[in-house]
């Protein structure tokens, strides 16, 4: 069966923008100036979350004004190795992308992890994070999290 | 902790979102946008259920449910029935460029056309003022065709004194 | 086509939620954004978020260039733990939700649903966002946007450049001073109608005749509104604004030419004929109307109310469409006043159900107000109606 089906190249670009609101601004402030990270407390459902938000996403309690500092140093809790390469990834394969709770959390966040070797990291690795030392106005204020020796610290 | 600062620094991140694209024609746009660049030809489809011709050309007309349609050649002239003078500069989405203003989009009833199935262009005139309902326009073709809708640069204004039906 | 509809149950609103409008929210982000009406739903209900079962989550694709915003939207909506949808029908998504919420509920799957309509216009490229919907093969380098002059071109052809003109700038200026009653409008000039034809002649044209003045705003916004079944509504002692029926018409054009039915008219005549209305003007007390700009406002009431001839315009010339009127028009200030875009057709349904509930505050109709209706519009001439009531609709099935 003879088709005229053919293929056109096309493109879209737009530029957009992303407002992080006053609580989030608060808390990529705090990383990038003062190298302090801010979580949210949340005493009805009894978490610490960070990264902080202005109301609890279980109890609709508002956040806006309840900070606590929570530690640079945390466990990870889950993590995968990046091995292929792609414009957007915020560096060259091979990295490891990890969940990390960090002391005094009770949520995850994703981060970057450097390690001499990655393929010795695993769940329950101690982390601590490495502060970007130009100012970054999002979650790379912290650059990555490096790896530390278990039993120094743990909580 | 803290007083919030009075004069807060609220964060925000500027990005251009761009992404490479790749449309299919299927056979039907396909093989019109075929007979543009290789014949300058404008093909309809007719439904011969009810007469309706389609423009753009689809697979099955809308409204009768039927795909016995048969492909008829249509214009390159026609009847302008509709316009837009645009001022305002918006940006051609395809590269976030800000067009010239004013430029008119125009529907063309194309000759040969039965019913109200315009097709919808760039209209060049060198006067606004003189445009209305009913001028004759002819398509101009460009010079290196691709294979898309710009194979057809716009249509030009007939300077017939004729005003169509 | 379907002329019968029938609901296994009643539904009605019980609660309405909307941000502040504005053309810049830079303190807040979407999901914080969201949260504000979503708050302010259930507290207008006197419910809590463990009494929703279900959220229907909605704005424009490609506006803020952000995926999957139901999901880390979950920060604000409450959605956490509960079933979830997402729908988006360009300038009808507000409308879509409230319809689908409304059938979730009518058909016995959820007791309360709970629908949220956002944009962040500020945050994207609208006019961008929109020429994307049009076929890229065909019509994407022509799109400018949702701008067009043709219903102004065809209006003056009709009635005169003077006679058109003014009644469109009248309705803008009417709606200019309904927005002035409504404190959360994101923009009210203070038009004075002595200078009706200033105004039109000073303002900046976009295309043809549709110039700066009466084309809608660019908003920042959300609208939540709680969609509960009649046993909830008895046990909460609740005031609800029950909807009655809706109806949805679209085309695969996206121009009407002169002496083709609109989808406007067509959707008015499948809902009045299914709800025994023969005299709109009579028999709803208020409209609140998605219009996006002033000419399509008005040529549209023509549309929707099926009127001939030059009876529309009359209305606006008589004051017959102001709050005061015998038929108010967008008491809210409509969508000139505040347009964040995926939340505006669902605002368009607060503000209906506001109107039926007697809690639209400074700008609450002074008649009384039995039935309300609502329109969303968008893309390819997508045309939504929605009614609401008073009184508890007879005839479904439980």
């Amino acid at each position: 069966m003879t088709t005229d089906a053919f293929t056109i190249a096309g493109k879209m670009a737009l530029p957009y923008q992303y407002f992080a609101g006053a609580t989030s601004s608060r808390c990529i402030v705090a990383l990038r100036d003062e190298k302090k990270i801010l979580a949210s407390r949340c005493e009805r459902s009894d978490r610490t979350v960070f990264p902080p938000r202005q109301v609890c996403d279980l109890t609709f309690e508002d956040l806006s004004d309840n900070w606590v500092e929570v530690s640079d140093r945390g466990t990870i809790t889950g993590f995968t190795i990046i091995r292929y390469a792609e414009p957007y990834q915020p560096m060259a394969p091979p990295y490891v992308l990890a969940l990390i709770r960090l002391d005094g959390s009770d949520a995850t966040l994703t981060h970057i992890v450097h390690s001499e070797d990655i393929e010795t990291v695993a769940i329950g690795q101690r982390v601590n994070a490495v502060f970007a030392e130009t100012p970054v106005n999002n979650i790379l204020a912290i650059r990555h999290f490096c790896c530390v020796p278990t039993d120094s610290d743990s909580p | 902790m803290t007083d919030t600062p009075r004069e807060q620094e609220l964060i925000v991140s500027k990005q251009i979102l761009s992404i490479e694209q790749t449309f299919s024609t299927g056979p039907i746009m396909g093989h019109f946008l075929r007979e543009l660049r290789d014949n300058q030809r404008i093909m309809a489809l007719r439904c011969r259920a009810n007469g309706r011709f389609l423009l753009p050309p689809r697979e099955v007309d809308a409204w009768s449910l039927s795909d016995d349609l048969e492909w008829i050649e249509v214009g390159p002239e026609g009847t302008l029935c509709e316009f837009d003078v645009v001022y305002y500069a918006s940006p051609d989405p395809l590269t976030g460029a800000t067009r010239n203003v004013p430029y008119v989009i125009g529907w063309v009833i194309l000759d040969g056309v039965e019913g109200l199935s315009p097709l919808w262009h760039l209209i060049h005139t060198t006067d606004i003022p003189a445009l209305r309902h009913g001028l004759r326009v002819r398509a101009v073709f460009a010079e290196t065709r691709t294979g898309a809708m710009e194979d057809i640069v716009h249509f030009e204004v007939l300077n017939t004194g004729e005003t169509g039906p | 086509m379907s002329t019968s509809k029938r609901k296994h149950r009643n539904v009605g609103i019980i609660g309405c939620g909307m941000s502040v409008f504005s053309s810049h929210r830079e303190e807040v982000n979407q999901p914080e954004m969201i949260h504000e009406a979503v708050a302010e739903a259930l507290a207008d209900a006197g419910i809590t978020l463990a009494d929703v079962d279900c959220v229907v989550h909605g704005n424009m694709e490609l506006f803020e260039m952000v995926h999957q915003p139901d999901m880390w939207h979950s920060l604000g909506s409450g959605v956490v733990g509960k079933s979830g949808l997402r729908l988006t029908t360009g300038g009808t998504t507000g409308m879509t939700l409230a319809c689908a919420a409304d059938n979730l509920v009518a058909s016995g799957l959820h007791d309360v649903v709970l629908a949220i309509g956002f944009e962040k216009l500020q945050e994207g490229h609208t006019t961008g966002g929109i020429s994307n919907m049009a076929d890229p093969l065909w019509g994407r380098k022509l799109q400018a946007g949702a701008l067009t002059g043709t219903t102004a071109q065809a209006m003056i052809d009709e009635f005169g450049k003077e006679r058109a003109c003014d009644a469109a700038m009248k309705l803008r200026i009417i709606m200019d001073e309904h927005a002035a009653l409504n404190d959360k409008a994101h923009r009210s000039f203070g038009l004075e109608r002595r200078y009706i034809k200033e105004l039109t002649e000073n303002s900046p044209p976009l295309v043809g005749e549709l110039r700066m003045i009466h084309m809608c705003s660019q908003s920042d916004g959300a609208c939540a509104v709680i969609f509960a079944a009649p046993h909830k509504i008895k046990e909460w002692n609740a005031n609800p604004a029950w909807v009655v029926d809706h109806e949805t018409v679209h085309r695969e054009e996206n121009v009407v030419f002169t002496g083709t039915k609109s989808t406007h008219r067509v959707a008015s005549e499948r809902l009045f004929a299914r709800n025994g209305i023969t005299n709109p003007r009579e028999q709803l007390d208020v409209f609140e109307m998605y219009d996006p700009s002033a000419w399509w406002g008005l040529d549209w009431l023509r549309e929707f109310l099926l009127l001939e001839g030059d009876e529309h315009l009359k209305m606006v010339e008589n004051d017959e469409i102001g709050i005061q009127g015998t038929f108010p028009v967008n008491p809210s200030g409509g969508v000139m006043a505040s347009n964040p875009i995926g939340a505006t057709a669902l605002v368009r349904v607060a503000e209906a159900a506001l109107q039926v509930r007697g809690t639209a505050g400074r700008h609450q109709v002074p008649k009384e107000v039995k039935r309300a209706l609502a329109s969303g519009f968008g893309g390819t001439l997508w045309s939504v109606l929605m009614l609401l009531a008073r009184d508890e609709p007879q005839g479904a099935s439980q």
